[in-house]
């Protein structure tokens, strides 16, 4: 039996180089739509068991592993191998395991691309019986990786949120309009900034077309601080 | 006339003359250096003459300095560059501009148009609903052409704009509009309680009027507020960026001209515009004050300019309006440029002043500066040289208060006229979104009053003249709306800290001014309309007599009037005209301004771009496309797409020679004979999981779903609550509690919403949970007698034998290497099976399924075949032959309607008496006599024949095809009483002749599905 050909919806594109950020396609995230009641605490011990970590309760946030002194397997619960990863753990917010709060009964939790079906089965198994809904929707979205000093400027000409807002830490997740698609953020990273624009697949080459129009170097935006007085 | 008298050495603080720049007008070469604008620059090339008046083609020069120009408009570049109407005071000037007057031709020195003015008999202020009325054709054929061939100003420029424009959103907590020293002050004071500020101006420089007025320590001031501002971390600075528009809740729109002053940042690829739409917590308006001139005969000619912008263009670029000048005014303010003027070395013949008596500060200046000085007087009149295009005197009369017609009057040489009839505060943006105004006494305008919003005004925009009073007033507002957003002042506050900067003098106090005493009107010999026009809107060719005439037609309220006449409107917003009309008013009808009110203020404050409207949405981002997994191999097959919502769908793939006809044929019969393949992944896909899962289905769809079984496939009619069909699609059974509902492709996101909201608004007591999963999955429809033997060869864990795998049932499981669900389901009515892979996969199995077909002849199919398919088959398309108001009894379908159930969505409206009620119409077949001939779509019958409408309609046609399979065409119709019509012959009345239809059983192929069950 021949391997299946994996093609990821950019797969063609690449990002030029006279651009203020840079960006590119992230193809090995495997992504589960976790849906459960919050309230449940049945429900947050399973998941938790099998994360290795609580999930975010908080509108707009998500949650990583925990350090390695304080949890004897990082990235990985009781049930699992931590398959994405040693030490990549760590509160670092670049950890390939995360939960991010997408509604009051609904998370993306996002692992490596190629241990998903092992942690969906997890997922399942532990929430049998449990009110719930876990499934694999890896392929339902493009991630665009964006980073640079210019990520939220060039996000502000698309996105009429106040991304410069102090509220927007990394870790901040937010589901958004971005252009004229739904889309989500994940900042990753602050300080250059690194931004994970999620959109649905079938939108990805307008999302990307859309980055490439306002990225530019030559419509970059110095805002706020250090600018030349007009005089 | 050669441009040298007109740079006056050693003038000019913004222009650098080791940077001569070289530009074009009307195709003539003249010289301006950096730091001019276009207007500067033609003033120091002694051209008075910038183009033609809007309706009489009147010569037209400059009046304004900035944005409060009406008069000369210019089209700058080239070609598709080219853009009309721009203010030459606002254009920046770069080497190689090319510039050109509007509304003139041949040419601007020799109009042919200009027999308008002579003709101004027959074009008095609302002329278009007089005149031209009959006979009705003329208008249309005849009149119209020729006014708007005559009338309007610059042309649009051709092809398609070449440049780039992008938007932004910003969030601030306080924003300024305007940086003269009030806005300054306030964007300081707001800054120093932490508050973040954006501050925009529409000039390239900040600092407003303050150089006109406090020279150059007003001017050292604003630079050192401006350098402070520029540097600080919570503030950003915007220049060349106009507030077009204020609108609710500190949502304003800024117009950013980002490289119209330098091309070569055009040629780097920045955008040439930036519209930003920004929202504040607070906005304080400093924007400042425009100056209002007064009316006297022929005050529209070249040469008559506002007393501010003779000045500016003096001190600011060394360029002269002109030899010998006349100021006129009935203030004070305007002896600065009369002492301007005489320090440049710039000839002032005389001021006329029209107060009788005034004593000032300023008076005794200009006295001691040797200036002759006539009170009690006003300008008459101009007289002018050839054709109207320049000035050669002016004609002065003695003046009081309310004095009539001019008797005697005296001659004085001239070039050009300052005037200045006082100031009006700038309070459009104020007025934008409901802010109300109050007349001021001594200004003679309105300033603001109150407004709704978190917005204040601040400076000469409040009605403060003086300048430490609008500081004072900017610290006072920017204080006030730091704070208001949230922010502790600075202790001491920034306003105290504001007064002592001023008292410390670097700002040089106000000279004591005597009070203006207000002239809207000064009388002329002759009367008004007869060589003596006294333009009040000088864009829009609205005279003082038209005013009076609107009044006299019955047009008193004001909203009237400037209908009537256009006088305020269009891009100008009626900046200078406004107040100087309503004097005219009040004197013609002896009521006062507060009486007659103000007229709407509307956004733009000025015009901006399309461009910048569209922002980066052009071309392929024009709109969102969606494409699926196979768009690109579509693509490279050269397949024609239609647009499916925001999806593009393959229509179908012609090869070679074929037109689309006979692609469609060749892609159905396929299908028939041997195997076709179909992107069917547009359609909407949602898991359905929860104990109540099962009852929450049979709630939703009118048949039931709790009884199917796992691994077994259901079609499901969905109703909304009126009865009527709005969706339909295979759901089917993955587990006891789970379940994958499938759904139009338009319908996918609205259904997915239609079911949360039952759950979260209705049925919360029901667990279940909804998950869209549209995205995840390619899925691609196999039809056709070969199908099995093609998903055979594939090979994979799947046995597709017709007991091991039934018609309507799913399995999970492996296929060519990919992991896939598979549905035995047909829209064909061939022997089908719809293949889901996650979409990542999608572009591999598409090639694969292709490849293992090949033997059996598979073709791809689009969504044209596919529609004929199901056309043949008698399947109904929800929007095809539903429209809202169709019941499932209505298309046949009640069989799928639950007798059993207690309740599902739409039982009770299918009750109601007028949907059971017979005369309804229902879904049927036609067959036209002539086998050749398709019915159009949407084609009505009628129940008798007539030669032309009224004709009583029975019904209309839903779909109509060529059917290759039967060689014959086929359709379906909505028809009364349809289903009791059997073997009845339709006519249906086309334009050009009558089609004879019979109607049939819907359904045209295969009525037994022994194809589909193969």
């Amino acid at each position: 039996m021949p391997e299946p050909v994996f093609t990821s919806a950019l797969s063609g594109r690449s990002a030029p180089a006279a651009l203020s950020v840079s960006m590119r396609e992230v193809v090995d995230r495997g992504m589960i739509d976790l849906r459960g009641d919050a309230k449940d605490p049945a429900f947050l011990a399973a998941v938790g068991s099998v994360l290795g970590f609580d999930l975010p309760l908080k509108p707009r946030t998500s949650s990583l592993p925990p350090t390695p002194t304080s949890s004897p397997s990082p990235g990985g619960g009781e049930c699992l191998p931590p398959l994405w990863g040693k030490g990549r753990g760590g509160g670092d917010s670049q950890a390939p395991l995360q939960a991010l709060w997408l509604s009051t009964d609904q998370w993306l939790i996002f692992c490596p691309r190629a241990g998903t079906s092992r942690l969906l089965a997890a997922l399942r198994e532990k929430l049998s019986g449990i009110h719930s809904l876990a499934v694999d929707l890896s392929d339902a979205r493009t991630v665009i990786r964006i980073e640079g000093e210019a990520a939220r400027t060039v996000l502000m000409k698309s996105v009429p949120l106040d991304l410069t807002s102090p509220e927007y830490r990394a870790g901040t997740v937010r589901r958004l309009r971005f252009g004229e698609i739904a889309a989500l953020i994940h900042i990753v990273r602050e300080n250059p900034d690194a931004i994970d624009l999620y959109v649905f697949r079938s939108y990805a080459e307008f999302a990307w077309d859309l980055l490439l129009a306002t990225a530019s170097a030559a419509s970059a935006l110095n805002l706020f601080g250090g600018q030349e007085p007009p005089l | 006339m050669t441009g040298k008298p007109y740079r006056i050495p050693g003038r000019g603080r913004l222009i650098d003359r080791a940077k001569p720049l070289s530009f074009t007008f009307d195709g003539k070469r003249m010289q301006g250096f950096a730091g001019d604008t276009l207007a500067s620059a033609l003033l120091a090339n002694g051209q008075r003459l910038i183009g033609r008046s809007f309706k009489y083609h009147r010569p037209r020069g400059l009046v304004g300095l900035g944005s409060e120009e009406m008069n000369g408009l210019v089209g700058v570049g080239v070609g598709a560059r080219h853009e009309p109407n721009l203010r030459a005071t606002q254009v920046e000037l770069y080497d190689g501009l090319a510039a050109v007057s509007q509304n003139r031709w041949p040419s601007l020195e020799f109009d042919v148009g200009v027999v308008n003015n002579r003709l101004s008999r027959i074009f008095p202020g609302g002329f278009y609903y007089k005149t031209f009325m009959w006979p009705r054709a003329l208008w249309k054929h005849l009149y119209e052409p020729i006014i708007r061939r005559a009338a309007g100003l610059g042309r649009a420029p051709t092809g398609r704009d070449p440049d780039t424009y992008e938007q932004i959103h910003l969030h601030v907590d306080v924003l300024v509009v305007g940086a003269g020293v009030a806005g300054l002050a306030a964007a300081e004071a707001a800054a120093g309680s932490g508050a973040r500020v954006l501050i925009v101006d529409e000039n390239p420089r900040f600092g407003g009027l303050v150089d006109l007025f406090d020279g150059d320590e007003g001017l050292d001031w604003a630079t050192e507020r401006t350098r402070k501002l520029a540097a600080a971390d919570n503030v950003h600075v915007l220049p060349r960026a106009t507030a077009i528009g204020a609108f609710h809740q500190g949502y304003t729109l800024v117009f950013e001209r980002v490289a119209d002053h330098d091309p070569a940042l055009v040629r780097q690829g920045a955008p040439r515009h930036r519209l930003w739409k920004v929202r504040a917590k607070q906005v304080v308006l400093a924007t400042g004050a425009i100056e209002r001139p007064i009316a006297f005969a022929n005050n529209d000619r070249p040469g008559v300019m506002l007393a501010s912008a003779a000045r500016g263009y003096v001190q600011r670029y060394g360029a002269s309006p002109g030899l010998m000048g006349v100021v006129f005014a009935n203030n004070d303010s305007a002896y600065r440029t009369a002492i301007a003027l005489r320090q440049a070395g710039v000839g002032v013949a005389r001021v006329i002043d029209s107060r009788a008596n005034p004593k000032g500060d300023l008076i005794e200046e200009a006295k001691s500066a040797g200036l002759d000085i006539q009170f009690g007087a006003a300008i008459a009149g101009v007289e002018t040289g050839s054709g109207g295009k320049s000035i050669e005197a002016v004609k002065v009369a003695p003046y009081r208060s309310g004095s009539g017609r001019v008797v005697n009057e005296t001659r004085l040489a001239c070039d050009f006229v300052a005037v200045s009839g006082g100031w009006n505060p700038a309070v459009h943006l104020w007025c934008h979104n409901g802010g109300t105004l109050q007349f001021d006494d001594t200004l003679h305008a309105f300033r603001p009053d109150t407004h709704r919003d978190q917005i204040r005004a601040a400076g000469a925009a409040n009605g403060i003249l003086d300048t430490e009073a609008c500081i004072e007033d900017g610290y006072v507002a920017g204080g006030m709306a730091g704070k208001a957003a949230g922010y502790v002042p600075l202790t001491p506050s920034p306003s105290p800290a504001g007064r002592e900067s001023v008292a410390e003098g670097r700002v040089r106090g106000q000279a004591s001014e005597a009070p203006l005493e207000p002239l809207w009107f000064s009388p002329a010999t002759g009367k008004y309309n007869e060589g003596n026009k006294h333009f009040i809107d000088l864009q829009n060719d609205v005279t003082a007599a038209d005013l009076e005439l609107a009044q006299r037609e019955g047009y008193e309220s004001v909203e009237h009037t400037k209908r009537y006449t256009t006088w305020g409107m269009a891009t100008d917003q009626g900046k200078t005209s406004n107040i100087m009309g309503l004097g005219v008013l009040s004197e013609a009808t002896g009521r006062t301004i507060p009486e007659i009110g103000v007229t709407t203020f509307r956004p733009p404050y000025t015009p901006f771009s399309f461009g910048s409207i569209a922002g980066s949405h052009v071309g392929k981002l024009f709109l969102p496309v969606r494409r699926t997994s196979v768009f690109e191999w579509h693509k490279a097959q050269g397949a024609d797409f239609e647009p499916v919502g925001q999806w593009r769908r393959a229509y179908c793939y012609r090869k070679g020679s074929e037109d689309r006809h006979a692609a469609i044929n060749r892609e159905i019969l396929a299908v028939r004979r041997k195997a076709g393949l179909l992107d069917a992944s547009t359609l909407g896909k949602i898991e359905i999981k929860g104990p109540d899962a099962g009852e929450f289905l049979d709630r939703m769809y009118t048949n039931t779903f709790s009884t199917l079984k796992v691994g077994r496939a259901r079609y499901g009619l969905m109703l909304n609550e009126l009865g009527f069909i709005m969706d339909d699609g295979v759901t089917v059974r993955l587990a006891d509690d789970h379940f994958l509902m499938h759904t139009t492709s338009g319908g996918a996101d609205r259904i997915a919403a239609w079911l949360e909201e039952w759950l979260q608004t209705e049925w919360p007591s029901l667990k279940v949970y909804v998950t869209p999963v549209t995205e995840q999955w390619a899925q691609f429809a196999i039809a056709g007698p070969e199908a099995r033997k093609v998903l055979e060869k594939l090979g994979g864990d799947i046995d597709f034998a017709p007991d091991a795998f039934p018609f309507m049932s799913v399995k999970e499981g492996a296929l060519g290497g990919y992991p896939v669900r598979v549905f035995r389901i047909s829209f064909s009515g061939e022997l089908s099976f719809e293949v889901a892979t996650p979409a990542n996969y999608g572009h591999g199995l598409w090639e694969a399924i292709l490849a293992a077909g090949r033997e059996y002849g598979i073709e791809p199919y689009g969504t044209e075949a596919l529609h004929v398919l199901r056309a043949e088959k008698g399947f109904i398309v929800v929007g095809d032959e539903t429209d809202g108001t169709v019941t499932p009894d209505d298309v046949g379908l009640s069989g799928l309607v639950s007798k059993k159930k207690r309740d599902f969505i739409g039982k009770r409206s299918l009750e109601q008496s007028f949907l059971k009620t017979p005369g309804r119409k229902q879904l049927v077949g036609l067959l036209t006599e002539d086998p050749k001939e398709v019915l159009p779509d949407g084609a009505h019958a009628v129940y008798e024949v007539k030669s032309s409408p009224p004709m009583t309609m029975i019904g209309h046609v839903t779909s109509t095809y060529m059917s290759p399979t039967l060689d014959r065409s086929i359709a379906m119709a909505l028809i009364v009483n349809g289903r009791a019509r059997m073997g009845e012959t339709l006519s249906f009345p086309l334009k050009d002749k009558v089609v004879k239809a019979k109607v049939v059983e819907p359904v045209f192929y295969d009525k037994e599905g022994a194809r589909q069950n193969a």
